[in-house]
């Protein structure tokens, strides 16, 4: 408990959560877990993937029941035994995955979340739409369809909707994993807006900067425990609130000056290169880029400014309609052959692009684009399990055991399985999209370390990442992608978040 | 949440397969289900036999009793059943590479035709064994390239397999029926038919009984394509291919490869199953060769759920059907029509009650 809550601690918890205690088989996924959202209060959840978050939300909306415990509303004692329960006690949630229907308008998807009638009376709902999104700071066209609005505009969607049915207490559930930059900071607007009018929000996050730039109070869980419970993250140092979440403090970046290799050729030789998009739009337009051995380029820009074209170019997905693509002086014509010279790859999607649901953790490392072991017609697994078991150890990022299926996996742990994977092999190239992405402070770190460390080993390594900090954390020089255009590069001496982000919107730096 | 469950990788099983602590307890609402399906598909099949005037009672113990009970019908079964179980791998092969092979109809009949072109051709010149075995060449050849149309259709113009393949079946049947009124007409008059075998060139029987040695074919290529699907680098690479191509493209694979082999071998199989009806049950090509077989067998692998071992069973249950559907018209006069009711009863009845629901993810 914090001596303190902020602002003016008015007289009752929106919601208390008292010891409370969820453990499936084996599984213990809460014991003892306790927390107070206070009115006019933002509260951060903090936690590792794992470490019981997901469950703690399930019980206070209503999906699982507690096996021990007590939930108070309002200092008054609470059975939720479902999420209609819970939104009728004025507590909502957004949830990651949001869910609206594409296909209609933001009017009718707040319809279907009101209770009433048979009758729609959307005419009447529209106008008390433009008038909560005015109050509560939320700008929405209610007659917008939802599958023309952007992941921000969704959320806000979402947002207002929970509003709408009457929530005090507003649950968001890992808001900022699907937004870029620009989106946080509109997201945080919106969240500050509620504080000030009085409503409670809990949200959950893994990032230590999201906390300090939104949070009063914060409660941290590991193993299913809160480890802090209730406090005031300015009176913690990042140090403590790290070794909170992680349980040891994180070692920080071991990084060398790149020696770029004397090697005969580039990594990665991009010339001139058009390429088209699914949409058939020019998606890289004249692009000329060169990866050197040795040397870790940082990938910039606004999302769908490329960079997803420019990766699978890279890799032979793709082919440009003009240029050449060579691959350590290979010319790069199918996957085959950019595998062949040696590229890994780490894709952008990898749930879509690389996952086989029904097939394990050891099936899916032998999907490394090297010939499958052979043993008379069959797979030869056992060197499989060996090789997992040592590129497990060396990668460092604690993968799955080899058995599970990757379809019952979530997504930290696909990424998990496929950066070790792809950060195993000895590449001439590694294309890296978003390679921190659903990983916790840990891994993020190991991971970014593991790329130096391929760098170090000769690799031309090439990583995408909306992280500007992630990206001048590791990168040897940065090269920003405007609109299919390559509109600048930043060396290390002039890395700073305004020129570059000058560049990403096209200006000159 | 997955986090908290992962030990290190050292004391993990040394099996890929998981290991299921209560296997009984998973497995036991499978059975009920199971059961529960034939159970309910049967009480509908007695509803309508009520209103029909029919004695349901009387007619399933007629059924059973002339099904099971005589050596007669039991071998009648065994010997529906084979085409069934190779026209059933024949969809359940491309069906492991993500694609939908409907086309086995029309495989069968050009594997047949092929046989029996190629009987025609060589006549009784050589002996039955080389007969025999250039029929079964000619008979796969021309299944696996009848499929291989759809194969290059999918891969050149995007064609789906689904409806490229069920197409085909409508011009393998036009094929069939120029050649049996045309060039292979044996009899002047009468229902056209092309020259029955000679004793030489039919499948043998299994001693003692009418069944053919097709059946024995039939069970070793289950397994044959069991241990192909399961334990061969083929089989893996088809298996990522069906499950997500774009992972496979990525991981190297030649994808277009992949699925043109599987359709082939699913052609090839089917062309297998035409050779069989030809030289085992029928003799000479009719119009009305085969009796939709391909699709029959096409329903039966998605009752076992395009798994080879049972492939064996659904493919029994069918044949038995088809068999009790016989004497169901000969003993209690229902119409044999009347089992297709039943046999598409029991089959949405199967899929309805036994689809796995996708499981939340804790």
């Amino acid at each position: 408990m914090s001596d303190d809550p902020a602002p003016q601690p008015p007289q009752r918890p929106l919601l208390t959560v008292l010891a409370l205690t969820k453990h499936f088989g084996e599984v213990k996924a809460n014991t003892d877990v306790s927390l107070e959202v206070w009115p006019g209060t933002v509260h951060a959840l903090v936690g590792e993937n794992g470490a019981g978050k997901s469950t703690l939300l399930k019980m206070i909306y209503g999906v699982y029941q507690p096996d021990a415990g007590q939930l108070m509303v309002e200092g008054r004692e609470a059975v939720i035994d479902s999420p209609a329960d819970a939104r009728r006690l004025g507590i909502g949630m957004v949830f990651q995955d949001l869910r609206l229907v594409p296909a209609l308008t933001v009017t009718e998807n707040v319809a279907l979340a009101m209770p009433g009638g048979i009758t729609l009376k959307l005419k009447e709902l529209k106008a008390k739409i433009a008038e909560s999104s005015e109050r509560f700071g939320l700008s929405v066209d209610p007659s917008a369809r939802v599958e023309h609005l952007s992941i921000g505009e969704r959320q806000r969607v979402e947002i207002l909707k929970v509003l709408m049915t009457g929530a005090q207490l507003v649950i968001l559930d890992e808001p900022t994993s699907v937004l870029a930059p620009q989106e946080v900071e509109a997201l945080f607007r919106v969240v500050d807006h509620l504080r000030d009018q009085g409503f409670g929000v809990l949200i959950v996050t893994h990032k230590l900067n999201e906390v300090r730039a939104i949070a009063d109070q914060a409660t941290i869980l590991r193993g299913g425990r809160t480890i802090l419970t209730n406090v005031v993250p300015k009176e913690h140092t990042d140090d403590e609130l790290i070794q909170a979440m992680v349980g040891h403090s994180v070692s920080d970046l071991v990084r060398r000056p790149a020696t770029v290799a004397e090697a005969p050729q580039p990594a990665l030789q991009i010339t001139g290169v058009d390429c088209r998009g699914d949409k058939g739009h020019l998606a890289l337009k004249a692009v000329t880029l060169t990866v050197h051995r040795g040397e870790l380029v940082g990938i910039a820009g606004v999302a769908g400014s490329g960079q997803r074209e420019l990766c699978e170019v890279a890799m032979g997905l793709r082919k440009p309609d003009k240029g050449s693509v060579l691959v350590d002086g290979a010319a790069v014509q199918s996957p085959r052959a950019a595998l062949g010279a040696g590229a890994s790859s780490v894709p952008e999607d990898p749930v879509a692009d690389s996952v086989v649901g029904r097939l394990s953790v050891l099936h899916h490392m032998t999907l490394d684009g090297r010939p499958l072991p052979k043993r008379g017609f069959g797979i030869n697994w056992g060197s499989v399990r060996n090789r997992t078991e040592s590129d497990n150890e060396r990668v460092g990022l604690r993968i799955a055991p080899p058995h599970r299926k990757l379809g019952e996996l979530s997504g930290g742990n696909i990424q998990r399985v496929v950066l070790t994977r792809e950060l195993s092999l000895d590449s001439s190239l590694v294309v890296a999209a978003y390679p921190s992405r659903g990983l916790d402070i840990a891994n993020v770190r190991q991971t970014q370390q593991v790329l130096l460390d391929r760098r170090d080993h000769g690799a031309g390594v090439l990583v995408v990442s909306e992280d500007l900090d992630e990206l001048m954390g590791i990168a040897d020089r940065i090269v920003v992608m405007h609109d299919g255009h390559i509109s600048g590069e930043v060396l290390p001496t002039d890395y700073d978040r305004r020129r570059i982000g000058q560049l990403m919107l096209g200006g000159a730096a | 949440m997955t986090v908290t469950m992962i030990k290190p990788v050292s004391d993990q099983p040394s099996d890929p397969s998981p290991a299921t602590p209560s296997r009984l307890r998973t497995a036991l609402p499978g059975i009920v289900r199971w059961t529960a399906a034939p159970v309910a598909a049967l009480a509908l099949f007695a509803i309508l036999l009520v209103i029909q005037g029919t004695n349901p009672a009387d007619a399933f113990s007629d059924m059973i009793s002339s099904t099971f009970g005589r050596q007669q019908s039991i071998e009648q079964i065994f010997i529906r059943m084979t085409p069934l179980v190779l026209a059933a791998l024949a969809v359940a092969v491309p069906a492991r590479a993500g694609m939908t092979n409907v086309g086995g109809e029309g495989q069968i009949i050009v594997g047949a035709v092929a046989a029996c072109g190629t009987y025609l051709a060589l006549g009784d010149s050589m002996s039955g064994a080389i007969v025999m075995v250039t029929m079964i060449i000619a008979s796969v050849i021309a299944g696996a390239a009848w499929a291989g149309i759809a194969g290059l259709m999918r891969l050149v113009t995007g064609v789906n397999e689904a409806i490229s393949t069920l197409l085909l079946n409508f011009v393998a049947l036009d094929l069939l029926l120029f050649l049996i009124y045309q060039p292979w007409r044996a009899n002047p008059v009468g229902q056209p038919a092309t020259r029955e075998l000679s004793d030489a060139a039919k499948l043998p029987v299994i001693s003692g009984t009418k069944v053919h040695v097709g059946i024995i074919l039939a069970v070793v290529l289950v397994v044959v394509v069991h241990v192909v699907l399961r334990k061969t680098r083929w089989g893996f690479r088809i298996g990522v291919a069906g499950g997500n191509a774009e992972a496979a493209r990525r991981a190297g694979f030649r994808v277009g490869a992949l699925l043109l082999s599987a359709l082939l071998i699913g052609g090839a199989l089917a062309g297998l199953a035409g050779f069989v009806q030809f030289a085992g049950v029928e003799y000479k090509l009719r119009p009305s060769f085969g009796h939709q077989l391909g699709y029959t067998a096409f329903l039966a692998c998605w009752l076992a759920r395009h798994q080879p071992f049972p492939i064996l069973v659904a493919a029994f249950v069918f044949a038995a059907l088809g068999v009790a559907g016989d004497s169901l018209q000969i003993d209690s006069g229902v119409p044999s029509a009347a089992i297709y009711i039943l046999t598409a009863l029991i089959l949405m009845a199967v899929l309805g009650f036994t689809t796995a629901k996708k499981k939340a993810r804790i």
